[in-house]
């Protein structure tokens, strides 16, 4: 350091610097190189055009406007986000008194080994646990078997390769990552503040609206990019249980890679890579927004 | 003997134990003079290891640890996903990859484009157990030479549940009957099922649409698209379908039949549509730009020299070989039934089928099909 001072301030700048920045650039190298440089090629990629199974670099907005003009996209991806919208709601509103029942009623000891289930499906692969529920919900799955041996039903329900299908599979496969944001949001509450509330008079379900939800509206916040966002971008959970009628967006841009058209598929990719950074947006303004107790 | 019986735990052991023995007197070898050569062959090709650019029923890992022993050739894989994508992967990764298959029509496309090199196939000692069928392919010629070493090949064909569909679907317009609502199935594969509206509006080449075929094509598969149930994965998910009855009818590779019954499904029929069939037959490149060319022809050997082997993957795979010396053999073993069913022995009916291949308007399939299938 004396050395540095000792030979004028550009030397300590830059040790400052180095100091200050230093520990930025594992994380910069390794999101310029797998980030920042692929997602340009996405960009440049559905800038250009397909033609004989090559990307030829001819500067286009064709991509665009074939993706903006043909309804077919428009109505999957406004299916995919009403699909997106119910699986997320479904899901957190089954992890939140979840969350919440572990993290208030359960004696602590207890509470790693519940959570510890909640993470178990992580343990079997994907491809497998999607697999399971065709066997699940098939016609002659766990289900219908059991609603025909209980004499509910006299023949099998047709309970697979459809949207509300999709939308199970896919509050199966969110719920953990909800579970896990919001329990770690909760744990930290103090309960002592919603007990006085109901001390002053507030109802049981007042006192979480006015005094748990907003404490925990950063956890709940995060728990919708979890569930929500990598739901957008689905395709293999409606390609195996969703059928024809369950198509999501993400399926009709595997088709383009599927058949080498890259450039089409990097321009819908794209699309919905926008949707998502707007959206992150909009979440992380309204976290900005509002302190906790929405003040 | 039922020779149409489901191969055994047992009995598959007992394929796979043959193949070995077979293969450790092969490589125990008759002469100490062939193992003097083997071992200087070995020595020359030393520390050299082929990138394999393939799908995963090409092979098993030990056709490559013999193969590695034999010749001293290494070998490391990568499975492919479609044709398409294996041209563009061999086209943009240079010497990367060193040997690469392909279906049908997409061989000399792969060829005239400059990615793969002909090969003399008299030079591989291997290719005498192929049938003369499969070493005289006209459209895989390069002059005397051929641009690809044959590998399997299956017609694709409708399956249906006699239960359920009453009169056999003898064209593909029988399948847009509304009475199938929601019961058929097949692979997700947009350039076969554009082929299949492509043949049934009359296209002469399914795989190679025009942009007027695209779209009759297109307007069939409109009217198609009600009756699908489900595009599939992988053929596995075809037979469970078919087999706990939520699909009545599914199009498939031969032997879809065998496999719902193996399954514990019900009886199910072939049926061959009036308009013809489509198909794919596949075989393995030579990369021209591979470091590695000089020990193709002695890699291919090995690896497509142990019959026992190519038998097991008849067995495991359920799709006819090119290799006549393994049928032999699956006859010798009792499954000649079974083989027959699959019409193994019959390797020229598939250049009779319209088979698999590049499209002069990729692009517009792929939008034709998204457009129909999405929203």
């Amino acid at each position: 350091m004396s050395i540095a001072h000792g030979e004028g301030g550009g030397g300590g700048t830059v040790v400052s610097l180095a100091g200050r920045y230093g520990g930025l650039v594992p994380a910069a190298v390794l999101f310029g190189l797998f980030f920042f440089i692929p997602f340009g090629l996405i960009v440049c990629f559905s800038f250009w055009q397909d033609f004989d199974y090559k990307v030829i670099h001819h500067w286009t907005v064709e991509n665009y406007r074939y993706v903006f003009h043909q309804s077919a996209y428009i109505r999957t991806m406004w299916a995919t986000l009403w699909m997106a919208v119910a699986a997320t709601g479904i899901t957190l509103g089954l992890a939140f008194p979840f969350a919440y029942w572990l993290s208030r009623y359960v004696r602590a000891g207890l509470q790693k080994p519940l959570l510890v289930l909640v993470i178990v499906p992580f343990w079997t692969s994907y491809l497998l646990r999607m697999y399971s529920w065709l066997t699940i919900l098939g016609s002659k799955g766990v289900v219908n078997t059991a609603l025909e041996w209980l004499g509910i039903t006299h023949r099998p329900l047709s309970l697979l390769y459809d949207r509300p299908a999709v939308i199970v599979v896919l509050v199966y496969l969110y719920f953990p990552f909800a579970v896990l944001t919001l329990y770690s949001s909760i744990d930290r509450f103090d309960w002592d503040q919603l007990r006085a509330a109901m001390d002053l008079g507030a109802a049981p379900l007042r006192a979480l609206r006015k005094i748990l939800i907003p404490q925990i509206r950063p956890g709940i916040i995060t728990a919708i990019i979890f569930v929500f966002i990598p739901i957008l971008g689905e395709y293999l959970a409606p390609q195996i249980v969703g059928g024809t009628k369950g198509i999501m967006i993400g399926n009709l841009i595997d088709n383009f890679f599927a058949g080498a058209e890259y450039a089409r598929g990097s321009s819908v990719a794209l699309v919905v890579a926008l949707f998502i950074v707007l959206l992150l947006v909009l979440f992380r303004k309204s976290l900005a927004s509002k302190e906790a107790y929405g003040a | 003997m039922s020779e149409e019986r489901e191969l055994t735990r047992a009995e598959l052991l007992k394929l796979g134990g043959a193949g070995a023995a077979g293969l450790g007197l092969y490589l125990s070898g008759g002469s100490a003079l062939a193992a003097q050569m083997r071992s200087a062959a070995a020595r020359s090709t030393e520390g050299v290891t082929l990138n394999w650019l393939t799908w995963f029923d090409h092979y098993f890992p030990q056709q490559l640890t013999v193969t590695k022993k034999k010749t001293g050739i290494g070998c490391r894989t990568k499975l492919a996903p479609s044709d398409s994508q294996i041209y563009t992967t061999i086209r943009t990764t240079g010497s990367q990859f060193d040997i690469a298959a392909m279906d049908a029509l997409w061989v000399p496309k792969a060829h005239k484009d400059g990615l793969t090199e002909s090969f003399d196939l008299s030079s591989i000692p291997a290719s005498k157990q192929l049938y003369p069928d499969a070493r005289h392919i006209s459209i895989w010629k390069d002059g005397s030479n051929t641009m690809a070493y044959p590998n399997g090949w299956s017609t694709i064909q409708v399956y249906y549940n006699p239960k359920f569909v009453k009169t056999k679907p003898d064209s593909y317009d029988a399948l847009l009957d509304p009475k199938y609502k929601g019961k058929i199935v097949y692979e997700n594969s947009p350039e076969t099922m554009m082929a299949f509206g492509g043949l049934a509006t009359g296209a002469k080449q399914p795989y190679d649409l025009t942009i007027a075929e695209i779209a009759r094509a297109k307007a069939w598969l409109k009217k198609w698209k009600p009756n699908i149930l489900k595009l599939v994965n992988q053929n596995t998910e075809t037979v469970t379908a078919l087999k706990d009855e939520s699909a009545w009818i599914g199009l498939g590779n031969l032997g879809v039949e065998l496999r719902v019954k193996a399954a514990g499904g019900p009886p199910i029929k072939v049926a061959y549509p009036k308009e013809g069939l489509l198909g794919w037959f596949d075989g393995e490149q030579k990369v021209a730009r591979s470091k590695h060319k000089d020990v193709f022809e002695q890699f291919m050997n090995s690896v497509e020299g142990q019959t026992a082997w190519i038998a097991k993957n008849f067995i495991a795979n359920g799709r006819p070989m090119f290799n006549e010396k393994a049928y032999k053999l699956l006859v010798n073993q009792g499954y000649k039934h079974r083989a027959d069913l699959f019409n193994y022995s019959k390797p020229e009916l598939i250049f009779k089928a319209h088979l698999q291949g590049p499209s002069k308007n990729p692009q517009a399939i792929t939008d034709a099909f998204n457009e129909v299938f999405g929203g």
